[in-house]
């Protein structure tokens, strides 16, 4: 029992003990509805955190996931017009520019050797200059309705997005544990030189990971589209850094190798009840930062605690 | 301040005929708004006659949503109108940057234009370089949200609290009184949507309750997040406070969602609560709309009041445009079907300009 215990990452044990006080607090918080409210948002910032969990394994950072968030939401709404019949080419060239996308991400960290940190910094502001000049600042479009059933229905009750976000997550999980993908992807963050001299493909494993984190984020800009049926330039901003922040509550480490798509399950669940839960109490916007930032920094101490009383034991 | 109100019509013929006088004759004003009044104050910006034709420089705070380019194209559109005395608009994009902003309104001292405008991105971070223009001999216009102090020559917007009062009348009325409402903000910290809120919370019923304020940092998707959290909160809500139409139609759409009833809500001239509106009210009795408008074509009053500076007439220091209302009676006639939701429906511009600028 004790050995099962400790195999779980301690993130699952925060996200249960902050729902539990903040239902405590706030009793709405424990009501069923809210909690499908909550899994049904989670699923927002969970897809674009299983892309991030993935930049930071390799020892990087993507901070391009907002302008993929925002490019994907204007260029998907404004193929589609409306119209069902334009769900998959939209779905199409979203996935085609976050292939891109992560491509010359990984080619500039990985050929070039530019930090991650400024690549995708300079990324994301191309994306959000490139959603501009697409749009001329006058957004159009809209989602079709069959394209709004992912993000806005359920499924006996439990949000489709969740469904959606939950089964794309443990695939990334399974990539990550059980492929020589994803023990690349470990080998490479953990130490480049040693996995290279293991015969590594470092720098085909470093472009791979910032695909695949693109895509994720192409994914979130399509659920995040599907729920609100709207275009908006501002829509990718609240991922940029948030998306950091549930990997890292996950229990990642930014210097790369130790992190998993699992444990940022639990990150995002627990941005999101923190959101939610500084939105039902009664406090002004100002504390409600406060108290979101404190309790991120609590987390990833506790976090950092335990993870050293078990290296000890 | 002591104001004196004209109609916007009265206001820019005024400024037409005077232009008329020394600069030619000015184009016709496609008014599509002739109900808005313009309160004058009778404190006076001095002009000062510049070379012709004259430099403007427009620094805007950013550029990023659909008031933003509307406003621009109208602007554009009037410097066309008076290219025989507007020889350049030179526009400068702050992104959002408080700082950037700074630096490119000392940019535009350099260059020596003959007047600055400016949509400003912090009312106090501005205020010295706009001090330093206007004493370097450039004519300042700031529009559409204030400058701290008044170190510029004159200034254009719309009165936040009238817009206040109008909306505390609006949630009295429909709701007899009595109720639970919520509000939701747009950016923390704006100190327009500030003065509206504090204006509206003056004026509320004392038999209303606000439940919550919280920031949807005007975007739909974060008023429906905020919304969707706030209905699990409160069985009971009665009315919604949104500074923004986008807020006002995710807070509608989190309520649909809940299955809830629509219920009276505010917001401005977004084209897509207008559609919400229309489709949803025969299913939403308690569904009442005040949409206070925004104007677009502040940009265009702010331009004719600063050639009229350059052309060296003086202006009244503060101008404020009357807040005009959209609600479940007059919809129809500001409603752009054909047009996207993020459609700022207060404009000068035709549907067909609107068409060219949405595709």
């Amino acid at each position: 029992m004790a050995q099962l215990l400790a195999r779980i990452s301690p993130i699952w044990f925060a996200v249960i003990l902050f729902y539990v006080l903040a239902g405590i607090v706030s009793p709405a918080m424990l009501s069923t509805g809210q909690a499908l409210n909550v899994l049904q948002v989670a699923a927002l910032l969970g897809l674009v955190a299983t892309g991030q969990v993935i930049a930071l394994l390799v020892g990087g950072i993507d901070l391009s996931v907002g302008g993929v968030v925002t490019l994907t939401n204007i260029v998907a709404t404004s193929i589609m017009l409306g119209q069902d019949s334009s769900i998959p080419l939209a779905i199409a060239v979203c996935l085609l520019l976050g292939i891109l996308v992560g491509a010359l991400n990984g080619f500039m960290v990985a050929v070039l050797k530019v930090a991650p940190l400024i690549t995708t910094l300079a990324m994301n502001s191309i994306l959000f200059g490139a959603a501009l000049v697409y749009t001329g600042g006058a957004t159009r479009g809209t989602a079709a309705p069959a394209f709004k059933i992912i993000g806005q229905g359920a499924v006996l009750g439990i949000p489709l997005s969740a469904v959606a976000w939950l089964a794309v997550a443990i695939a990334v999980a399974v990539i990550l544990r059980r492929t020589i993908f994803g023990r690349w992807i470990y080998a490479v963050g953990a130490n480049s030189e040693a996995a290279a001299l293991m015969g590594v493909p470092v720098k085909r494993t470093l472009i791979g990971a910032y695909v695949m984190c693109s895509v994720m984020a192409v994914l979130g800009g399509l659920l995040i589209t599907s729920y609100i049926g709207n275009p908006s330039l501002g829509i990718g901003e609240q991922f940029l850094l948030n998306s950091v922040a549930a990997v890292v509550v996950g229990g990642a480490a930014l210097t790369g190798g130790v992190g998993s798509a699992v444990a940022t399950i639990g990150g995002a669940l627990f941005m999101t009840v923190l959101v939610s839960f500084t939105n039902i109490a009664r406090v002004s916007t100002g504390t409600q930062y406060i108290v979101q930032g404190a309790l991120i920094i609590l987390s990833v101490m506790v976090y950092r605690a335990l993870a050293e009383k078990r290296r000890i034991t | 301040m002591n104001m004196k109100q004209l109609n916007r019509r009265q206001a820019l013929l005024m400024g037409g005929a005077a232009l008329a006088g020394g600069l030619g004759a000015l184009p016709a004003f496609a008014d599509v708004a002739s109900e808005a009044t313009i309160e004058a104050s009778s404190e006076i910006a001095k002009g000062v006659a510049k070379k012709k034709p004259f430099r403007i420089g427009f620094s805007n705070g950013f550029s990023g949503n659909s008031w933003r380019t509307e406003s621009l194209a109208s602007m554009r559109k009037e410097a066309e109108k008076l290219k025989d005395v507007v020889g350049e608009l030179i526009i400068v994009d702050g992104q959002g940057d408080i700082a950037k902003q700074v630096n490119d309104i000392e940019d535009l001292i350099v260059q020596n234009v003959d007047a600055i405008m400016c949509i400003p991105n912090s009312g106090t971070a501005v205020a010295p370089v706009l001090r330093k223009a206007t004493r370097a001999g450039i004519l300042t216009m700031p529009f559409n949200l204030p400058v701290e102090g008044g170190n510029y020559s004159a200034y254009v917007g719309v009165d936040p609290v009238s817009k206040g009062k109008l909306i505390s009348e609006f949630f009295n009325t429909e709701l007899k009184g009595k109720g639970k409402i919520v509000a939701l903000g747009g950016l923390p910290g704006n100190s327009y949507t500030a003065a509206i809120w504090e204006a509206t919370q003056k004026g509320l019923s004392k038999d209303i309750e606000i439940l919550a304020f919280k920031d949807a940092n005007w975007e739909e998707d974060r008023a429906k997040i905020v919304m969707a959290d706030l209905i699990a909160a409160h069985p009971e809500i009665d009315g919604v406070w949104c500074d923004g139409g986008q807020v006002a139609t995710g807070a509608m759409k989190a309520l649909l969602a809940a299955n809830r009833p629509l219920v009276p809500v505010t917001g401005d001239d977004y084209n897509g609560i207008l559609k919400l509106y229309d489709a949803e009210k025969a299913k939403h009795p308690s569904f009442k709309i005040l949409m206070v408008s925004e104007p677009t074509w502040q940009s265009v009053v702010a331009l004719r009041e600063t050639v009229k500076l350059v052309s060296g007439q003086d202006v009244p220091k503060y101008q404020l445009i009357g807040a005009r209302t959209i609600t479940g009676d007059n919809y129809e006639k500001f409603i752009k079907r054909d047009l996207p939701d993020g459609v700022c429906v207060d404009t000068d511009l035709s549907d067909e300009e609107l068409k060219k600028i949405f595709s």
